[in-house]
């Protein structure tokens, strides 16, 4: 759900994602609500699992610990499951990728996957086209729907509530029909197959704005009045003081911004002509044949396209879940 | 002073410019290029440009998938690239909305071309109310294939050109073993296997005219009713559930399928894969003999600036002797020309002997019945086939809501 | 409390809602106004545009493909929702555990929500493979006949729902888990001293105090249910015999594969109409839900 709820992403995996993003109604942070409760923890961690450490002093191994162990690690297996196929598959000859039973431990190992698909594509090229892409997208984003969200929670104007809506109905219709008009307004300005008309559309989404915004509404408004008494105003207290606070909803938005722009597949496929401005997934579409596919070496494609992302998130993960607890769902 | 150099430059660069344009760059888009031959049509196109000086051929490709995707927004954004590829459906629907550049007056104006350089059935599929709307690329069709192994094994006689369904039948009881989880033939139950199996049984979808729906008729039930009843009566061919999300081509490498009607585009990957001995023969039919005939072709954008260039790059493309030789050479499907020394190359392949089947198909082939709502009409009428396998439905109550269904489309 | 004068705001506002309003505007909302127009048209994207007024509308509300669909997406998030809210809590009680490994078993719990969709409908095709896949095994060990799932038309659905629970469970779990983190501890040790049971504790604090984490969470997950594509994409096409045909899939086929897309987006837009109602009937629900609790 992650890529297809960010971003108006205007779009996720192959074929074509419609999943636009979503509208987090969280409590006291309904759509107009602009005064909300003002109770937040400013610091996350620390504090799970509060009940069960008094309890394991007495008893080191509980049942419950165990029972806990099996369940998760019987879950892990399941969650597994796809990513070790993908990955062993990706390592067979082309004979045992549908043998019967199924391998699961390739016999015999081949990289050879991997090699064809440097050899049929120009895979550096595409990484490097993705990783730019994604990463400037992902970066725009962020700044973006943090200023935006911050207006959207500080600055009081008229029509913000409408405006607010009009953000939000973008999420609601379907990617498959405003592909066309947006390529016909890139068209206009004179950018297709260029990097502003691949990276600009994913730097914009009504997700991020109203997920920082959320974030904003919770901050307690004496850290900003201090400043206020201080002459600052609105765009140097969201510099200089805001947007650090909000650095653990950033970095939640920006994991979740730089998978949806990875992934993209729709819009590059449509904007692109020249394969030197392809990005990854779609270059990657051209292992998938007319009338066949060749799964061990598509999984090959798929690996490679995978383990960025994987990366990123493994890195990133202490910011998800100490953003989130920030992002407005209290 | 500075005026005058100025003016100077001015009609320098006025002098000059007739020259450049004169260079023209054609824009080129394929689906069957990518990713295996790209060499290809890089090589082709260097040929090209080579004979044609002042004219170059930019090209993007597109996975099938995608392509009709990016083609239709390009298109609705009036940016057509000048040339691209087109299968036989797809044709009819760009052609009936006025898309492509009618080539009649080139080719016309182009002495020293004839157009019998191409098979002429193939040909005139990309023509339309006298219009050649377009020049064939290559072709694919469907025969019998079958593993000469298990027919040694059951001791039954290969198929041969006069066998019709009822020899097929008593063919695949002997080869069917269940212990051994070989099945004695294979078709799928689906719009493009029906299309062409009703015309073995001398029905049709449509009226010649293509103005009335005939889809409902007596022999169509009987040949649905055949369809499934190999499944579900004689037992000769798997289920869905019993091939169990497997391919019917991997079933067939790996054995497990005596007869299956399939694509020329797997001969290569079963000479390369096929751990056995197998041949290739014309299919059975009821009543008479048919064939699928699917054809690519390469067609002028309506909109082209230069329609005369981009015709000349099709024209090399499809015809020209260094593309050809590339195409066979590389297994690039296969050329639509006339002159069988050019397709000697395939011919003279070593597996599987009877590669001569794959031209004497066409002499019965089919051509779908395409009308404008076509994708609408393949849904519709997959869906009433796909009740009548799962058991939904009766032939006849399934084919008789097809009708009604592709009656709303006319 | 806002000291700042309205010209000062004003500035503020060009400066930090400019630019997001100006990129908005341009990537977003004009296409989404572009499809809005478009749906009183009749497009093939190849020839020019007709005007029809409110034909489309009129065709999309007696189409009857329309209407299955429709009943297909529902039935997907009635089938989807539940289990996947569901079972995201009970990980993220267990991820929450104060145990060894956490942190590896948060990142494997994730792997699915990164994993490609092409990837992830491959290997459940094969699980649930009616003659050799592991579910059917499974349910074979436990004595019970498994079903034809993805080829047989009553359970096909049920396939795709179990699918995407399980690539969703992830994303959902992370957000149940910043929930979690932050419920005041001392609410717990006062339970606690007053010999509440883990069931108790559970129904009258956890579960309370999640409640704000479980309207984001079903709100979320409703509006991408109603627009459910890429699992069915992959997995079935909408088949078999139309069981697992839904909303988006019906607005993509006509937007590319029939041509019509003037029809597409009236579709398109009476998902709008059905997922905006939605929406406001959680926001106000919630807004009650919240004034009761205060």
């Amino acid at each position: 759900m992650a890529e297809r709820v960010l971003l108006a992403g205007r779009d996720g995996p192959l074929p074509s994602s419609p999943m636009k993003g979503e509208v987090p109604a969280g409590a006291s942070g309904t759509i107009e609500d602009r005064t909300s409760t003002l109770h937040l923890p400013l610091h996350g961690g620390g504090r799970e699992g509060a009940v069960s450490i008094s309890q394991r002093k007495k008893t080191p191994l509980r049942f419950a610990d165990l029972a806990t162990y099996i369940l998760l690690i019987l879950g892990a297996v399941i969650m597994l499951l796809p990513f070790a196929w993908m990955l062993s598959t990706s390592l067979k000859t082309r004979g045992a990728t549908f043998a019967t039973p199924p391998q699961w431990i390739p016999d015999p190992v081949t990289l050879d996957n991997y090699a064809t698909v440097f050899d049929s594509v120009p895979v550096g090229q595409f990484l490097v086209n993705s990783a730019f892409v994604s990463v400037t997208s992902t970066a725009l984003m962020v700044l973006f729907c943090a200023m935006s969200g911050y207006a959207f929670a500080r600055i009081e104007f008229r029509g913000r509530t409408l405006l607010f809506y009009a953000y939000l109905a973008t999420l609601m219709i379907p990617q498959q029909v405003t592909l066309t008009p947006l390529f016909i307004i890139m068209n206009w300005l004179g950018w297709t197959n260029t990097y502003q008309a691949l990276i600009l559309p994913s730097s914009f989404g009504a997700f991020g704005t109203f997920l920082l915004r959320q974030f904003f509404l919770r901050l307690p408004r004496e850290i900003e009045e201090a400043a206020f008494i201080d002459g600052a105003g609105y765009i140097r207290i969201f510099f200089t003081i805001a947007i650090h606070l909000a650095r653990p909803a950033l970095a939640t938005l920006a994991v979740f911004a730089f998978m949806a722009s990875w992934n993209s597949f729709l819009w590059p496929l449509i904007i692109t002509t020249d394969t030197s401005m392809m990005t990854l997934p779609l270059g990657l579409s051209a292992l998938q044949g007319r009338w066949s596919t060749v799964w061990n070496v598509l999984m090959a494609g798929t690996v490679i396209a995978t383990v960025p992302i994987l990366a990123v998130y493994v890195f990133a993960q202490r910011f998800i879940i100490k953003g989130m607890s920030h992002t407005g769902l209290k | 002073m500075l005026r005058r150099t100025f003016t100077g430059l001015l009609l320098a660069t006025a002098l000059v410019t007739p020259a450049i344009a004169q260079d023209v760059t054609i824009k080129y888009m394929t689906f069957s290029a990518a990713p295996n031959y790209l060499k290809e049509l890089d090589a082709t196109i260097a040929a090209f440009e080579s004979e044609h000086p002042g004219i170059k051929v930019e090209y993007e490709t597109a996975a099938w998938d995608a392509y009709f995707t990016k083609l239709q927004t390009v298109v609705a954004a009036k940016q057509a690239p000048d040339a691209f590829e087109l299968n036989y459906e797809n044709f009819v629907t760009y052609a009936d909305k006025g898309a492509l550049a009618d080539l009649t007056p080139i080719i016309a104006a182009d002495t020293g071309f004839s157009t019998s350089v191409y098979n002429p059935t193939a040909l005139a599929a990309f023509s339309q109310d006298g219009k050649q709307l377009g020049l064939v690329e290559s072709f694919s069709n469907v025969v019998l294939f079958y593993n000469k192994d298990l027919f040694d094994k059951a001791g039954v006689a290969y198929p041969t050109a006069d066998w019709t369904w009822t020899e097929e039948l008593a063919a695949a009881q002997k080869l069917t073993d269940p212990a051994n989880g070989v099945w004695g033939s294979f078709a799928p139950i689906q719009f493009w296997e029906f299309y062409k199996t009703i015309a073995q049984n001398g029905g049709s979808i449509l009226s010649p005219d293509k103005k009335s729906v005939t889809i409902d008729s007596a022999q169509n039930i009987e040949t649905l009713t055949w369809m499934i009843d190999k499944v579900n009566t004689y037992k000769v061919t798997p289920s869905d559930i019993e091939m169990a999300g497997q391919s019917s081509e991997d079933l067939f490498k790996a054995g497990k399928i005596a007869m299956l009607r399939t694509g020329i585009w797997l001969l290569g990957d079963f000479a390369q894969n096929a751990p056995f001995k197998w041949d290739i023969a014309l299919e059975p039919g009821k009543t008479q003999k048919a064939h699928h005939f699917f054809a690519n072709g390469v067609a002028v954008s309506a909109n082209s600036a230069h329609p005369d260039e981009a015709y000349q790059w099709i024209k090399f493309l499809t015809s020209s002797k260094a593309a050809v030789d590339l195409r066979i050479a590389a297994g690039w499907e296969l050329p639509a020309v006339s002159d069988a020394a050019a397709v000697q190359g395939y011919l003279d392949q070593p597996i599987p002997d009877s590669r001569e089947v794959v031209f004497q198909a066409l002499d019965s082939a089919v051509v779908p019945p395409v009308i404008g709502n076509w994708n609408q009409l393949t849904d519709a009428v997959g869906k009433e086939l796909e009740a009548a396998k799962l058991g939904q439905k009766t032939p006849e109550q399934a084919l008789k809501d097809a009708k009604v269904a592709i009656e709303g489309l006319l | 409390m806002s000291p700042a004068n309205t010209r000062q705001r004003y500035l503020a506002l060009a400066v930090l809602l400019g630019p997001s309003l100006a990129g908005m505007f341009v990537f977003l909302m004009l296409p989404v106004a572009s499809s809005f127009v478009l749906s009183f048209s009749s497009w093939d994207l190849i020839g020019e545009i007709q005007w029809i007024g409110l034909d489309n509308y009129w065709k999309a509300l007696a189409d009857p493909a329309v209407l299955g669909a429709l009943r297909n997406t529902v039935t997907f998030i009635a089938g989807y929702m539940p289990a996947t809210v569901g079972i995201a809590l009970g990980l993220a009680l267990l991820l929450n555990r104060r145990i060894r490994g956490r942190v590896v078993f948060r990142a494997i719990y994730f792997v699915p929500v990164v994993t490609s969709w092409v990837a992830v409908s491959l290997i459940w095709k094969w699980l649930l493979n009616p003659q050799y896949g592991l579910v059917n095994v499974a349910l074979g060990w436990l004595g019970f006949k498994g079903p034809g799932w993805l080829f047989d038309p009553q359970w096909a659905m049920t396939g795709v729902i179990l699918t995407s629970i399980w690539k969703d469970i992830g994303f959902v779990t992370v957000i149940y888990l910043a929930g979690l983190q932050d419920i005041p501890e001392h609410l717990y040790e006062a339970a606690s001293l007053d010999g509440a049971t883990p069931w108790q504790r559970f129904r009258h604090i956890t579960l309370p105090m999640l409640m704000p984490t479980t309207f984001f969470v079903t709100t979320i997950s409703l509006i991408s249910s109603f627009q459910v594509f890429d699992q069915v994409w992959v997995m079935t096409q909408g088949g078999p015999a139309g069981a697992t045909s839904v909303m988006v899939e019906l607005i993509y086929k006509n937007a590319f594969s029939y041509y019509q897309m003037g029809y597409a987006s009236a579709i398109s837009w009476v998902l709008f109409a059905l997922i905006f109602a939605v929406t406001i009937a959680q926001n106000l629900l919630q807004k009650r839900l919240d004034r009761s609790d205060g």
